[in-house]
C-alpha cells in the first residue's frame, strides 16, 4: 500500500493528495492521511484516513505516528512537510522499511533555514517531487528531484460534458458563462467571498454569479451557492474566477486558461502572493470585496466552449514513484 | 578560544540587515556577523544600513532577474503590479518564529 500524508488547514493537501491517488490507486492500494476539515466532502473517491482538526497537536502526533505503523506502507509519500507538520515524522522516518518521497510544493524559507529542511530531506528522502513549475525554490535543486506538471484532481477525460456542468451551475438557456466564485481555504476566510458575491451581484448588471463552496458563506445567497466539489469540473463554464492563492486553484485555472482574480491568504508555510506573481500574468491579485468584483467584471472573457485539453502531471508523478 | 558546544548547538544571535533573524549557525569560528562570537547582536550592531534612502525603490532589472515568468514588461499590465500585500508580511522575518506547532496550517 501506498501511504499519502497530507496533513494541514484548508483543501490543498487534501486535494493534491487526491489528484496522486486517483491515478495510482488502479495498480495498487492508497490511503490518505488527512486532518482536512473538508474531508468529508470528498470522502468516497479514495481511502481517507481523517483526523480531527480539532484535537490538540500532541494527539494528532501521536495519531499519525499510528496511523503509519498500523498501515506499513511501502510507500510513504509526505505532502509539504517532510519532518511531517508537527515535526513528528522526523524521528520515525529512519526506522520506517518504506520508500519515501516528498511533494514540494512551495515552502516559505523562513521554515526551511530554521529546522534545517534541504539537510532533513537530503538524508531521509527517496525521491522529490517538484508538482508543477515554480513549486521548487526551495528543494528542487536537490539531486533527488524531478519536476512534473501541475497535479489536478480531474484530468482532462475526466471533466463532465457542458450539459452536465450547466445543470450543476443552475444556469438559465440564454446564459453562456458565468462568474464563479470559488470559496476555499480557511473557513474563517468564507465571509470574503461571501462579500464578493454580493459586490457582484450590485455590481455586475445581470451578470450570473455563482459561489462554490462547502458551506454557504455569509451575504452569499442561497441560489448563488453551489455546494460542489471539484470545483475544476466547473470552470468551462466560466468566464472568469475569484478565488485564493492556493496551489490547487491557481494550477486549474493555469490549465483551463480561465483568468483569476486572487486574494493572496497569509500562510505560515505557503507563499501564495509569490505564486500569484509568477502566474504568466493569468492571476491578478487584490484584497477588498469592491476590488475584487470590479476586477473580474473588467476581465472576463467571452469565452467559446472549451474543451479540455490540459495534461495532469499526477500520470507522470505516479510513474517516477513507481521506479 | 571558543569553548566546546554541544552538537546540537545552534546560535541564537540576531542577524540580518533589513530584518532581524537567528543565525543558527553551528559554530561562531569565522562567523563574518559576530565575529567569532565578540559581538552578542550583530543586527543591533550593524551600521552600513544608515545613509540609505532607497529601501522601497526598485528599477526594472531587479524584476527583470526573476525572468519573464513574473510578467514584468511584456504588454500586462494586470501582472505588473509590485504591490506588497497582507501575504508578503507572512513572509517577513519574525524574531522567536514558532513553526511545527499548528496543524492545521498550510
Amino acid at each position: 500500500m501506498w501511504l499519502i500524508y497530507a496533513l494541514g488547514g484548508g483543501w490543498g493537501h487534501l486535494t493534491r493528495a487526491i489528484a496522486l491517488a486517483r491515478v495510482a490507486q488502479r495498480d495498487r492500494p492508497v490511503r490518505i492521511l488527512t486532518n482536512s476539515p473538508y474531508a468529508r466532502v470528498a470522502a468516497g473517491a479514495v481511502d481517507l484516513r481523517v483526523l480531527d482538526p480539532c484535537e490538540p497537536p500532541e494527539q494528532t502526533r501521536r495519531d499519525v505516528t499510528r496511523a503509519i505503523a498500523e498501515c506499513r506502507p511501502a510507500c510513504l509519500i509526505v505532502d509539504t512537510f517532510p519532518r511531517g507538520i508537527g515535526g513528528e515524522l522526523a524521528d520515525i522516518l529512519d526506522t520506517l522499511p518504506a520508500r519515501k518521497v516528498l511533494v514540494h510544493r512551495d515552502l516559505n524559507p523562513r521554515y526551511v533555514a530554521a529546522v534545517s529542511v534541504r539537510q532533513f530531506v537530503a538524508a531521509h528522502y527517496d525521491l522529490v517531487l517538484v508538482p508543477g513549475a515554480g513549486e521548487g525554490s526551495q528543494l528542487g535543486d536537490l539531486p533527488v528531484a524531478v519536476e512534473t506538471g501541475s497535479w489536478l484532481v480531474r484530468s482532462a477525460d475526466e471533466i463532465p460534458d457542458r450539459g452536465r456542468v450547466r445543470t450543476l451551475l443552475r444556469m438559465a438557456p440564454h446564459e453562456e458563462h458565468c462568474v464563479l466564485v470559488c470559496a476555499s481555504g480557511k473557513p474563517d476566510e468564507l465571509e470574503w467571498y461571501g462579500a464578493v458575491v454580493d459586490e457582484l451581484r450590485q455590481l455586475g448588471a445581470g451578470v450570473p454569479v455563482r459561489c462554490v463552496a462547502a458551506a454557504r458563506p455569509a451575504r452569499c445567497p442561497e441560489e448563488s451557492w453551489v455546494p460542489y466539489w471539484p470545483a475544476m469540473d466547473l470552470f468551462g463554464c466560466a468566464s472568469a474566477i475569484v478565488g485564493g492563492a492556493g496551489y490547487n486553484t491557481v494550477a486549474e485555472c493555469l490549465a483551463w486558461e480561465v483568468p483569476l482574480v486572487a486574494r493572496a491568504w497569509p500562510r505560515a508555510y505557503d507563499r501564495q502572493a509569490l505564486r500569484a506573481r509568477s502566474a504568466r500574468g493569468r492571476v491578478t491579485l487584490v484584497e477588498e470585496p469592491e476590488e475584487a468584483a470590479r476586477s473580474v467584471l473588467a476581465l472576463m472573457e467571452d469565452r467559446p466552449h472549451r474543451v479540455p485539453s490540459f495534461v495532469n502531471g499526477a500520470v507522470e508523478a505516479v510513474a517516477r514513484i513507481r521506479f | 578560544m571558543t569553548p566546546p558546544l554541544p552538537p546540537d548547538w545552534k546560535c541564537p544571535r540576531r542577524v540580518g540587515f533589513l530584518f532581524p533573524h537567528a543565525c543558527l549557525r553551528t559554530t561562531p569560528v569565522g562567523c563574518p556577523d559576530c565575529q567569532n562570537g565578540q559581538i552578542d547582536d550583530p543586527y543591533y550592531a550593524r551600521t552600513d544600513r544608515y545613509g540609505y534612502s532607497r529601501y522601497g525603490y526598485y528599477d526594472d532589472d531587479y524584476f527583470f532577474d526573476y525572468g519573464p515568468s513574473y510578467g514584468i514588461g511584456i504588454g500586462t499590465p494586470d501582472a505588473g503590479s509590485m504591490d506588497f500585500t497582507e501575504a508578503d508580511g507572512a513572509d517577513l522575518v519574525q524574531p522567536g518564529d514558532q513553526f511545527e506547532n499548528d496543524m492545521t496550517e498550510s
